[in-house]
């Protein structure tokens, strides 16, 4: 769980600043699209090579980057030891317990677990170069509700602080010797209530608190907010969502096409 | 547990959290005899809370040892320990979960593994002690702050643990029940268990506790009488503290005869009037 | 405070009790308060403070309301229009923080009210630096410490530009420092601008030197008044051991008060003043001095 709000990181890049939050959700459309359009590993593969390219652009580290690459090895090694079993074509290499495993099988296996580690991280670099407040405006332009805007911000806002009072009711709880790891696992998620019991009173609390606060600084009052953060679409933003549109649009007609993928039968 | 063994031993404690950059508590030493009662002030970051759940084993030494009843906190879990050292949180919401004044009450010992009627008995011995006896049926969250504060402090309480320690249990109360919390920890201390007191109110230290430990930046600046600590104007101002107002007030009177380490306002009264009253 | 325009707050025979209680939070109380003055409230838990703070900020709660309350000339009732002539400061430095950076805070306000972005970019920094936050535009939020995020309610609450500013125990969560700075910045927001200031605490000796009315208040009603040197006096409300909290000063010098010793002209309830009258009374006192150590 993060410490701070997001994993948005101020960074001095043309991306983080001078892209337009909205184009950067319309990049995170377009990867999504292009990672269904897919299942040929090594355009998946390509892909995640370019969101890499776009996180180093906006000098996003290296390291940043891994974890979301390293939680989708997982599900490289399920791709490739599951989906061999369903899908068949090109040589046959070995068979095991009366199944055939080809090598198409293995190849489609894999582009799943690519097509995972392509969403996970366009999402991580897209939330690592996004920061909460704009991307709320942005939303508020494309039409979000003003109110369903600050609601997000504050949900945003609280996580931390809930965070520490779970941590500190797990503390105060266990002074008074509850001991969450003994017992069957029944027992645990019953014992469990000491804890999330004061943190659900203690949510609504603070949610209480929030509420009066917000109207005594005049929510809700006139209608519709005004905002301190002033979106402005640039030529480049347009040519990038027209880039983007461009690119959905022909791995959707690739797809029909057949090309770029290992199997037409699967997604 | 050795009975002969200090209450709280802690030799050399240093501690950090393990994603911390650095030292928080930085070599404390600090020994906490059976039957005293202590005060830890300091301002917020400088340890005293980080220091203080060290003694119920909540957590554990980067180095050095800290030892309870002789025994190493290292070696012991907190649910163990829990039941030598009560740990009374700063606010009471963070521990009240059931419905009723009487199954709050009862949780701590249950989970000791107490026989119910034994349970029963520490339940009614602990309501009684901080005045909520009648209140023993009602719902725990239709209790005002101050009785919320009371009913924390008795849940621990009725874990009959040997040493308390109580985080700032006088935060958000108005006078009375500023007090009235003090009293209860006063009469707990009289009946011979040790009691550590986590606060920022100079006054009521001055007024009730006798011993007092000041944190700073990961250490300890100084121990000792609460009449030797809170009327050094110079040491606290170290810790970015200020002795009580009629403490400062004496000081500026010593000139004229006024002893420098007044803590209350009889005693201020008692050395004005002496120089001043018919004789 | 004669003329009516001077007055800021006008309260008469405040009822008001919440839903399902046994008895009225305020209970018929009656109040002035002049314009520019810093008026001080204390008193038990359960007084009915911080409903008065609510009432006047004009978030009546859902409840039983009766009587009248005018705040800058402005009707407040449950149901009426938004008061834009006073802003509160809570007790709590968590929940009134809205915006993810302190900018985002500050602005959360006057966005609401559809002020011009660009005059509220302009004014941010100016608030910041009345509350000594001067430079933590783009600071996370969570990163600020207690004192810290009660200094920035408070440029919450001035960059709505009111013309009252209602505390309701501020410094109650917070640590010595914490205190000690908020109060400097009142302080030095008092002497710059001639905003009214009505402020709930619990810290009697702040109270006594920064208020120049304090009332008391018990069981919904105002049970006395008075300028700190002379409310302080009060021989039911203070000075023994049930009593409210009363600057140590004052209740010294009460004692002498009570012995003789101390002419009630004397009396005072504020540190510097009261420590020169202690120094005057032992300079003139006839009694030789007792061994000194």
């Amino acid at each position: 769980m993060p410490v701070g709000y997001s994993i948005y990181v101020d960074r001095p890049s043309y991306i983080h600043h001078r892209l337009d939050p909205r184009t950067k959700l319309a990049a995170l459309g377009a990867a999504f699209v292009l990672a269904l359009a897919f299942n040929h590993p090594a355009v998946l593969g390509g892909l995640v090579v370019l969101v890499l390219v776009a996180g180093r652009v906006a000098q996003v580290g290296w390291r940043s980057m891994a974890p979301f690459l390293a939680g989708s090895v997982w599900f490289i090694i399920l791709g490739v030891l599951i989906w061999p079993l369903y899908v068949r074509g090109g040589a046959p290499l070995y068979a095991i317990a009366g199944q055939t495993i080809t090598v198409d099988g293995l190849l489609f296996g894999l582009a799943m677990g690519l097509r995972v580690a392509l969403m996970v991280t366009a999402a991580g670099v897209w939330m690592m170069t996004t920061s909460p407040q704009k991307l709320t405006v942005g939303l508020l332009h494309l039409g979000l509700p003003y109110k369903a805007g600050v609601a997000m911000t504050a949900a945003i806002r609280f996580v931390p602080l809930l965070n520490a009072e779970r941590a500190t009711i797990a503390e105060a709880q266990q002074a008074r010797a509850l001991d969450l790891r003994k017992g069957s696992p029944l027992s645990r998620a019953v014992k469990s209530v000491a804890i999330i019991g004061p943190l659900f009173i203690r949510a609504i609390d603070v949610a209480q608190g929030l509420a009066v606060a917000m109207d005594a600084r005049g929510f809700g009052v006139r209608d519709g907010r005004t905002s301190i953060v002033e979106l402005r679409l640039t030529g480049v933003d347009r040519m990038v969502m027209l880039a983007l549109l461009a690119a959905s649009l022909l791995g959707i007609a690739l797809r029909l096409l057949g090309i770029g993928l290992i199997s037409r039968d699967y997604l | 547990m050795s009975e002969s063994a200090a209450a709280l031993d802690i030799t050399d404690l240093v501690f950090r959290y393990a994603s911390g950059v650095a030292d928080v508590l930085r070599g404390v030493n600090l020994r906490i005899d059976h039957g005293e009662f202590v005060a830890l002030i300091g301002q917020n970051g400088a340890g005293k809370t980080t220091l203080a759940k060290h003694f119920n084993g909540l957590l554990k030494p980067s180095s050095g040892s800290v030892r309870v009843m002789g025994r190493d906190t290292r070696a012991a879990p907190v649910a163990d320990l829990a039941r030598a050292v009560g740990y009374v949180y700063q606010n009471p919401d963070h521990q009240i979960f059931a419905q009723r004044v009487r199954a709050e009450a009862a949780f701590g010992p249950r989970n000791l593994g107490l026989s119910p009627s034994e349970v029963e008995q520490r339940v009614e011995r602990a309501l009684a002690l901080v005045g909520l006896r009648e209140h023993a049926d009602d719902f725990a969250f239709s209790l005002g702050r101050g009785q919320r504060q009371k009913l924390a402090v008795a849940s621990v309480l009725a874990m009959e643990p040997r040493i308390l320690v109580v985080d700032e249990p006088t935060t958000g109360l108005d006078q009375a029940g500023a007090r009235g919390i003090l009293d209860l920890l006063s009469t707990w201390n009289v009946e011979g268990r040790t009691i550590v007191v986590i606060t920022h109110d100079m006054t009521l230290v001055a007024e009730r506790i006798p011993r007092t430990v000041v944190v700073n930046d990961g250490l300890i600046l100084a121990d000792g009488p609460t009449r030797h600590v809170l009327t050094d104007a110079s040491l606290l101002r170290k810790a970015y503290l200020r002795p009580p107002q009629v403490t400062r007030v004496a000081q500026r009177l010593g000139d004229l005869g006024v002893a420098a380490d007044v803590l209350t306002v009889a005693e201020l009264y008692r050395q004005i009037a002496a120089r001043v009253g018919p004789s | 405070m004669e003329p009516a325009d001077d007055v800021a707050i006008r309260v008469r025979d405040l009822r008001f009790r919440y839903p399902g209680a046994t008895r009225d939070a305020l209970a018929g109380l009656s109040l002035d308060v002049c314009r520019g003055e810093f008026l001080g409230i204390t008193g038990p838990s359960g007084a009915g403070k911080s409903t008065l703070c609510l009432c006047l900020k004009g978030l009546v709660p859902a409840g039983e309301f009766s009587g009248s309350v005018s705040v800058a000339g402005q009707t407040v009732a449950p149901g009426s229009a938004y008061v834009e002539s006073s802003a509160l400061v809570f007790q709590n430095p968590e929940t009134q923080i809205i915006g993810l950076t302190v900018a985002e805070d500050l602005a959360f306000g006057p966005e609401n009210l559809r002020r011009d972005p660009a005059r509220i970019r302009a004014a941010i920094p100016v608030y910041l630096d009345q509350v000594r936050l001067a430079g933590y535009q783009d600071v996370d939020t969570y990163r600020l410490s207690g004192g810290q995020k009660q200094r920035l309610a408070i440029a919450d609450a001035l960059i709505l530009e009111p013309e009252i500013l209602i505390l309701d125990e501020p410094t109650s969560e917070l640590d010595p420092i914490g205190k000690d700075q908020f109060f400097e910045v009142l302080e030095r927001l008092r002497r710059e601008r001639s905003i009214t200031v009505i402020m709930v605490e619990h810290a009697a000796e702040q109270l006594a030197a920064m208020a120049d009315r304090v009332i008391v208040m018990q069981h919904g009603l105002v049970v006395d008044q008075g300028p700190p040197d002379q409310l302080y006096r009060n021989p039911v409300l203070f000075h023994h051991p049930q009593a409210e909290r009363a600057p140590q000063i004052s209740e010294v010098l009460f004692e002498l008060l009570q012995a003789g010793l101390l002419p009630a002209s004397q009396f005072t309830a504020q540190e510097e003043a009261g420590i020169q009258r202690l120094r005057a009374l032992l300079e003139n006192s006839v009694q030789p001095v007792a061994q000194r150590v």
